[in-house]
This record gives C-alpha cells, sequence and structure tokens, in this order.
C-alpha cells in the first residue's frame, strides 16, 4: 500500500466533500471510537453476497465492484463505488444478508464499522443518520436505474457484454 | 365507523355490494395514533411524539382501484404511506415497454428516495386495489425528518428494503436464463410471502393478469400464457378459477434454478 492509514477522521482533509464523512465534531468523534481502519489489496472481497451483514465499510482510498451472482458463477456489475462512498449500509439496516459482494479494484484504505456499534451510532446521531438516508436514496436510484437498463434497455448483444 | 368496515375484506377482491358509506369501500384510519396496524409496520412503529408530529402534516386520503399517485419523472411533491390496498410500482421504457418491479402492500412508503434527494420519482405508482395513502408534502417530511431521529432510523430501515428488492429485482433479470425459470421464481416467491411455503401442496391466488405477470419478470403475455399451459400440461401446477396450486413444488424448484 502507498498511502499512509489515517487514525482519525478529524486529519482527513477531504472530509467536506464527503457525504458520509462531513459530520458535526461530536458524532465524527463517536464515529472515530467505534471505526477500525485497514488497507487492503486489490482483488479482496469486503462482503459476499447471501452471507450475514455484520458490518459496514467506508471507502477511504480506492475503488470496490458491486456485483450480483448466479448459482452457476455468471456476474452481473450493479456499480463501480469510490472513495468516500459506504458500502453494505443497507444489508445492514435492514438485518439482512449482504445483498451483493464487493470486490476492491485497487489496494484501499476501508473503515469498517461492526453492526452493533452502527445502529447505536445512527440513533444517537440524528444528522448521521440523515446523512444515510440520503446516502440510501442515491443507492436506490442508481439501482432504479440499473434495473430499467437490464430489465428494459437490453438487447441480447449488450446483455451479454454485461454478463461475464 | 361504516358498516363495511366492520367486515373483514379480503385483499383482491372487490366490494361486495353491502352498504357502504366510506370511499371505495375503504374503512377510512383518520388517525396513526388509533390505527392498530401501526406496530406491524416498519415505518409506522413511531414512538408518540413522533407521531404526534407526523398527525400534523399528513393528509389522509383514499384512491380508487386505478389510480395513479406519482409518475416516473416527476418531480418530487411528496411520499405516500400506504395504509390499506395494494400499489403497482413500475418503470416504463421509451417504446412503451412496462416492467413492474413489485406490488406495494399496506405500510410501504411511497416516493421516499425522490423525496429525500429532490430527484424525479423514478417508478410510476397505479393502485390495484381501492386505497387509503397519507400523502406528505416534501418540504414538511424533510423538516419533520431533521427533528425527529426515530422516525429518521425508520426511515433509513424502509429504503433498505427497497434496495434489497432493487438489487433482488436486477439479479432476477439479469442473471436468469430463460422467462420459465424467472416465472417459477415468481411464484416460489408468493407462496413464500403467503406463508404456504412449509405446505406440501401451496396454494396461492392470481391477483394478477398473465399481462401484469410478464411485466413483472420481463416477457410478453403470449410467453407467460404458454408457460402456464406447459406448467399445468406437466401437472406441476393446477389452476382453480384464479388460485393456483402447486403440485409439485420440487419440480417448480428445479425450474427456477436451472431454467
Amino acid at each position: 500500500m502507498q498511502s499512509a492509514i489515517q487514525p482519525s477522521c478529524f486529519d482527513c482533509v477531504l472530509r467536506p466533500d464527503r457525504l458520509f464523512c462531513d459530520l458535526p465534531a461530536d458524532a465524527l468523534e463517536a464515529f472515530d471510537a467505534i471505526k477500525v481502519v485497514n488497507t487492503y489489496p486489490r482483488g479482496t472481497i469486503l462482503f459476499r453476497e447471501g452471507h450475514p451483514a455484520r458490518g459496514m465499510f467506508l471507502l477511504c482510498q480506492g475503488r470496490a465492484k458491486l456485483f450480483v451472482c448466479s448459482d452457476s458463477g455468471k456476474r452481473l456489475t450493479l456499480r463501480t463505488a469510490g472513495a468516500g462512498e459506504v458500502l453494505g449500509l443497507s444489508a445492514l439496516l435492514s438485518g439482512a444478508s449482504y445483498e451483493l459482494t464487493a470486490e476492491l479494484l485497487e489496494n484501499s484504505q476501508v473503515v469498517t464499522v461492526k453492526r452493533k456499534d452502527l445502529l447505536r451510532f445512527l440513533r444517537d446521531h440524528r444528522e448521521a443518520c440523515l446523512q444515510v438516508v440520503h446516502l440510501l436514496s442515491q443507492d436506490l436510484h442508481v439501482a432504479y436505474d440499473r434495473v430499467r437498463s437490464v430489465g428494459l434497455g437490453r438487447t441480447r448483444k449488450a446483455h451479454a457484454a454485461r454478463v461475464h | 365507523m361504516n358498516r363495511a368496515g366492520s367486515r373483514p375484506r379480503v385483499s383482491g377482491e372487490g366490494h361486495r355490494g353491502w352498504f357502504v358509506l366510506s370511499p371505495y369501500g375503504l374503512d377510512i384510519i383518520e388517525s396513526c395514533l388509533t390505527c392498530k396496524m401501526r406496530v406491524d409496520r416498519i415505518f409506522c412503529d413511531l414512538p408518540t411524539a413522533d407521531l404526534q408530529a407526523f398527525e400534523t402534516i399528513k393528509y389522509a386520503t383514499a384512491y380508487p382501484k386505478g389510480a395513479v399517485l406519482f409518475v416516473e419523472g416527476q418531480a418530487p411533491r411528496g411520499l405516500f404511506v400506504l395504509c390499506k390496498g395494494r400499489v403497482k410500482l413500475s418503470i416504463c421504457a421509451s417504446d412503451g415497454k412496462t416492467l413492474i418491479l413489485k406490488i406495494a402492500d399496506p405500510g410501504e412508503v411511497l416516493g421516499l428516495s425522490a423525496t429525500v434527494s429532490g430527484k424525479p420519482y423514478e417508478l410510476t405508482a397505479e393502485t390495484i386495489d381501492p386505497c387509503q395513502v397519507n400523502f406528505v408534502k416534501r418540504e414538511d417530511f424533510l423538516r419533520f425528518l431533521k427533528e425527529h431521529g426515530d422516525a429518521c432510523f425508520k426511515v433509513a430501515e424502509q429504503l433498505s428494503d427497497k434496495y434489497n428488492t432493487a438489487c433482488h429485482e436486477v439479479r432476477s433479470l439479469g442473471l436468469s436464463h430463460s422467462a420459465g425459470e424467472k416465472l417459477a421464481k415468481l411464484l416460489l416467491e408468493w407462496t413464500s410471502k403467503n406463508g404456504e411455503a412449509c405446505k406440501q401442496e401451496p396454494r396461492l391466488k392470481l391477483a394478477l393478469t398473465h399481462e401484469e405477470i410478464a411485466q413483472m419478470i420481463g416477457t410478453s403475455r403470449e410467453t407467460v400464457t404458454r408457460l402456464f399451459a406447459d406448467l399445468k400440461k406437466r401437472q406441476i401446477v393446477q389452476a382453480k378459477g384464479s388460485t393456483l396450486l402447486i403440485r409439485n413444488k420440487a419440480a417448480l424448484r428445479t425450474i427456477a434454478s436451472n431454467g
């Protein structure tokens, strides 16, 4: 890994530009206390579709591919997530299993927060919960766009190109 | 209340002609505070203070079957909490082809992500039963969310559920081999929803037309009719009016997994 790990979100210069990270000082302090920062190499699977949602992942640096997979191993990419994005949030909130798989496309710095800690944090910090609502709304718009393109706008050739 | 309200109403059936005072035969629940169904619904089960605040911003309305609540691409004016009845959520291609994403059940909040983000509604919502809907204006709802943390959490949970459904839909549309596989999956999903999945021969009431089922799995009406005929011929399903009896669950599961 080339980038140095940032121990505190307070020191992060990119914070104001990122929807989830731009939190008031008290919320940020609480978030700092529950997060774990790790670096992972390219190709790491952060979470796998169908596995119980144990935590949330915040991409500080790097990119990840989010895809669904059929029983026969065919993959369909839902989207690519960039730095500043939160992954695994919806599964964690609904208490279900992860609905897709996240695989890192680059060496990445990732913040992990356990489910129990995040739920408590969101209940205690309304601003963070509001950010989460906005993030989920955006994710949902992207997912509906994908439903539209897969379900309505496809030709056999275009479909074959997307599934690999 | 009215006489119709005192009788249980079977989902999917029309009203039966007895004397009705409420609009469209609906027993309108005026206040969320007195609603008995509240505790079972993700969004509605709010603390009393939040619920009182919600009462002041909501408009209880009733719609007949076939009413359009909002249209895909329209600027968001607010959200709709579905109290009674069912609503069809669909997206439409420019050539008019329609894809039904979901049939929303009571307790669901419709138009939520568009109301929060300010982006146009991404779906069209049309009632398929007479419905009671609580409408909340966008600006009122955003203020309500900022002031009520518990409600905000409920909204996050609702959005998560919707996201799961959307991912499920992408997977089903994009990764299924054939229309037969998609139809088998849909039938099995319906049996698990109505609590019949554990039975040897699950029964389900087909509340949708072949055209609408086709729109749910992204195929044509003709294909759905052909697939049903084939399933009946192979004695995997048996139709009795609008009720479908799944006679060979194992065979249906095989079709769902292999296509």
